[in-house]
């Protein structure tokens, strides 16, 4: 039996779920062999531990509130992204509005001009560079991947 | 009605459904979480999080998975994460402290266990202190009960691959809790 072979079925038998002749033929492989029995003693003792560990029980009052807050929190999130979306709406006619006085007023200087127009595409590309990185780190990021499944 | 069947009345945007779901699995996912992260107002809000994150992704449900799996998989990522961040946040915390490596606190009573003689405290502290993956297979193995076949499908991993890891873990514990566990 390899080493493979011997954890496996000492997995096994710590959980109770080997039949007799895989535990015959365990305690045949290691019979002498102090590191195995040590660790086999020891898995056991663990098991026998965490096997009488008990957990605090909640409140009922808790269990019967949950949904409540549950609910609180979704109408919460769907109340943020109605007011981001709108406040986006609003600041890019607001944007657009303003921007199109400020281009066509003639008592504006050329120069002011292409320095805020300067100004505003180094802003745009510094943000699209931060939203590809999200983005690409979200792509990318195991985790992240698998809360959003 | 099964889960997959209010599942597919949850997508269609019916809310009592999904209260029926919530309901239905509101104490494993908490207790769960309160395994995984060991602490009782960070289980809440992450078990409140998973339910959220399912019912905001429920057109991206599949009906052929079962929805406890998928629920599980969200649960464990969010508290994954969370003990990420706690990690970085208790990592810079010693740093300021200079205190390095922490030894088992066997004395310090957790929160979330009753009935925590001296035993008990130290093999909690020692299977808060393994890596993730480890302490995940020992919550789910030890505390849950779990059969090797679901905790399988919950990790999405063969079942050789759970009796290994499950080795894995209980010896890196074996290891934490020292000598007194050879005898």
């Amino acid at each position: 039996m390899n080493d493979e072979e011997i954890q496996t079925l000492m997995m096994k038998i710590v959980d109770g779920v080997a039949s007799p002749g895989e535990e015959q033929a365990l305690r045949q492989a290691i019979q002498g062999d102090e590191k195995w029995e040590t660790e086999l003693r020891a898995f056991r003792r663990i098991k026998e531990v965490t096997d009488g560990m008990r957990f605090k029980e909640l409140p009922d009052s808790y269990w019967s509130g949950y949904w409540t807050n549950l609910y609180r929190r979704l109408e919460r999130g769907l109340g943020w992204m109605l007011l981001s979306t709108g406040a986006v709406v609003l600041l890019a006619f607001a944007g657009t509005i303003g921007l199109s006085r400020f281009y066509s007023d003639p008592a504006i200087h050329i120069v002011v001009k292409i320095g805020v127009s300067l100004a505003g595409l180094g802003c745009i590309i510094m943000m699209v560079s931060v939203l590809r990185e999200r983005l690409f780190a979200r792509k990318h990021e195991r985790y992240e991947k698998e809360v959003e499944r | 009605m099964d889960d997959a069947q209010l599942m597919v009345a949850v997508q269609q945007g019916d809310t009592a459904a999904f209260r029926i779901l919530v309901d239905r699995y509101k104490k494993r996912a908490y207790y769960t979480a309160l395994k995984l992260v060991g602490d009782s107002d960070d289980a809440s809000d992450l078990s409140q999080e998973a339910f959220i994150r399912v019912y905001n992704a429920r057109r991206r449900y599949d009906r052929t998975r079962p929805f406890y799996a998928w629920f599980f998989a969200i649960l464990r990522n969010l508290a994954k994460n969370h003990l990420k961040k706690r990690s970085v946040r208790s990592e810079y915390a010693a740093q300021v402290k200079d205190c390095g490596e922490q030894p088992l606190e066997a004395d310090k009573a957790p929160d979330c266990l009753v009935e925590a003689d001296e035993t008990r405290k130290a093999v909690w502290a020692a299977v808060e202190k393994l890596s993730y993956d480890h302490r995940e297979i020992i919550i789910l193995r030890h505390f849950e009960d779990m059969p090797y076949e679901e905790i399988a499908r919950l990790l999405e991993i063969p079942i050789g691959s759970v009796m290994s890891r499950l080795y894995y873990a209980r010896r890196r514990l074996r290891d934490l809790l020292g000598e007194a566990y050879e005898r």
